[in-house]
């Protein structure tokens, strides 16, 4: 469980069904699953399998049948599916997501764009404590960040990784970490891993 | 009351910013006591108060054109710094208004509004003397201006404005015009609830001072406005202190010595007011930002001294979220002859009516 007192960054919760949801649908990103721990969702959410469907993202994710299952390849597919979902969502449906920061908020964002309201998403953090980095210069996002000072992908400043996150953007706050005596960098240290 | 307005002077290359001598008297200073004390010193925003720029609501000063152009040319090169969420459209259009009454009000020379109604789809014409503009326009069409309302009319005051829509026992800065801001990003910021952009900010969690401002800030009444200063310091008078541009500005930061710091390090206060609007039920959040150089403050005794004393006495946590870290040992060298060590009386007034030569 990622534990933070960043005060932008919202709180993850172990996912449980909301019964109050008629409809369930849970996604999960593979290469966060431990052994044993999709037995134990599927455990989880065993009340509410009549009307549950679970999208498996990503590579190794297992064998087991949570409700509906369906693979994907990876979160684009998950975002395109969102974008083009045909079914209405309403307020009776309740989306579950488990994964690494990026991919919780990549999710969480497509949800939004087709309706869903907070209170309808329930957000698990697991895996890896990568970020996704916001370059406040360029404003391009970098993927994969684990490192306290990471090179922007856009314009290849030295960003200092900020303790403050964007719901809107998913993403870290990165600041020019030299902008005040260029070239004087910091040490890098794996922060996120 | 006419304004000697100094349309030319920059706030960027050249830096030709300078206050008058009445400018440096009323400088809204903001430190009543010798030590560093963090309040959230909300007060009712009635017109008075120990520095004229107190006596009304939105404050014009001999910056006013100067600085309108400076902020165009910022958005010129960032149009995302100004932002409003779709939902926000009612609010444009309260802060249009509000802002154009006043202001028409309070310098009837500068500033004329002339109203057919009060109400949507009534003809409005808003006539800018010192930026030389009139325009015609139906209040509550946002074809009949050049640009969306809050846009418009927030291109045309000094200050940046964020609008915060309340809903969920919560606000939520949906709306911004920033383009003086103290190294925050409105492109980051924009959506986010009262608790989330203050993330950044130290010690103050702790205590609870955002639970309590924010109960506060809820049930702010139509009609009854409040204030706050809030300080920071900015290296040459510069009003774009973005975290965007500041591989631009940053290197400013390491250029201070003892011996320039009188001219090169400025007190930035923000005098930060608050206001219910009346049909969105939003929050219109006004941050004026005023600039005196260290040697403009030292020309009134008083605050040269205080700001010695309080700027020995800040936390380090706050010289470090203030980004005072590089330049305050020459900054306080600096000041320190200012202070003799004397008993300064407690508030903010200057205490004297004219400067000395400078």
């Amino acid at each position: 469980m990622l534990h933070s007192d960043i005060k932008s960054r919202p709180t993850y919760t172990q996912l449980e069904p909301d019964l109050s949801g008629s409809q369930h649908l849970l996604i999960v990103e593979g290469d966060t699953v431990l052994p044993g721990r999709l037995d134990s969702l599927a455990g989880t959410f065993a009340p509410v399998e009549e009307n549950l469907h679970t999208w498996l993202v990503g590579t190794q994710a297992g064998g087991l049948g949570l409700g509906k299952v369906w693979r994907l390849p990876g979160v684009a597919d998950v975002v395109d599916a969102f974008a083009c979902a045909t079914r209405g969502y309403g307020i009776g449906d309740r989306l579950y997501v488990q994964g690494t920061e990026p991919f919780l908020w990549s999710v969480a964002k497509a949800a939004a764009i087709i309706g869903f309201s907070a209170e309808q998403i329930h957000l698990h953090h697991a895996g890896s404590l990568r970020r996704r980095v916001w370059c406040t210069h360029c404003h391009t996002v970098t993927e994969d960040v684990t490192t306290s000072i990471a090179s922007c992908a856009g314009c290849h400043r030295h960003l200092l990784v900020r303790d403050h996150f964007s719901r809107r953007l998913g993403a870290f706050m990165g600041v020019m970490v030299d902008a005040e005596a260029p070239g004087e960098v910091p040490a890098v240290e794996e922060s996120f891993a | 009351m006419s304004i000697a307005f100094k349309p030319e002077e920059t706030f960027r290359g050249d830096y030709s910013y300078r206050n008058s001598d009445a400018a440096v008297l009323r400088f809204p200073f903001p430190f009543p006591e010798d030590r560093y004390m963090y309040s959230v010193n909300i007060e009712p925003h009635v017109r008075s108060g120990p520095s004229d720029v107190f006596l009304r609501p939105f404050d014009v000063d001999e910056h006013y054109i100067a600085e309108c152009r400076d902020k165009a040319i910022t958005l010129e090169r960032d149009p995302g710094r100004c932002q409003v969420l779709p939902h926000m459209m009612m609010a444009q259009w309260d802060t249009l208004e509000l802002l154009m009454e006043n202001l028409s009000a309070d310098y009837p020379e500068q500033f004329s509004l002339i109203k057919e109604g009060d109400d949507f789809g009534s003809r409005w014409t808003w006539i800018n003397r010192p930026l030389g503009i009139e325009q015609s326009f139906i209040f509550g069409n946002a074809e009949t201006l050049p640009c969306e309302p809050f846009e418009y009319i927030t291109r045309q005051a000094q200050g940046d404005f964020a609008i915060c829509d309340q809903r969920d026992d919560n606000l939520f800065m949906d709306a911004g015009m920033v383009t003086s801001q103290a190294d925050w990003s409105l492109e980051f910021d924009v959506g986010m609830s009262f608790m989330e952009w203050h993330g950044p900010v130290p010690l103050a969690h702790q205590t609870g001072v955002f639970e309590r401002a924010l109960k506060y800030l809820l049930m702010l009444r139509l009609g009854q406005p409040v204030r706050r200063l809030n300080w920071t310091m900015s290296i040459n008078p510069r009003l774009d202190t973005s975290p965007e541009s500041y591989p631009e500005w940053g290197p400013d930061r390491a250029s201070v010595t003892p011996d320039n710091a009188g001219q090169k390090v400025h007190l930035r206060v923000e005098l930060q007011t608050l206001w219910r609007l009346p049909r969105s039920n939003a929050i219109l959040f006004p941050i004026r930002c005023y600039l005196a150089s260290l040697e403009d403050l030292a020309r009134v005794p008083k605050w040269g001294a205080r700001l010695h004393r309080v700027l020995s006495s800040l936390p380090p946590q706050l010289v470090e979220y203030k980004g005072l870290t590089r330049y305050l040992p020459a900054a306080l060298e600096w000041l320190a002859q200012h202070d003799d060590g004397r008993e300064l009386p407690v508030g903010t007034e200057p205490g004297i009516t004219t400067l000395g030569p400078r």
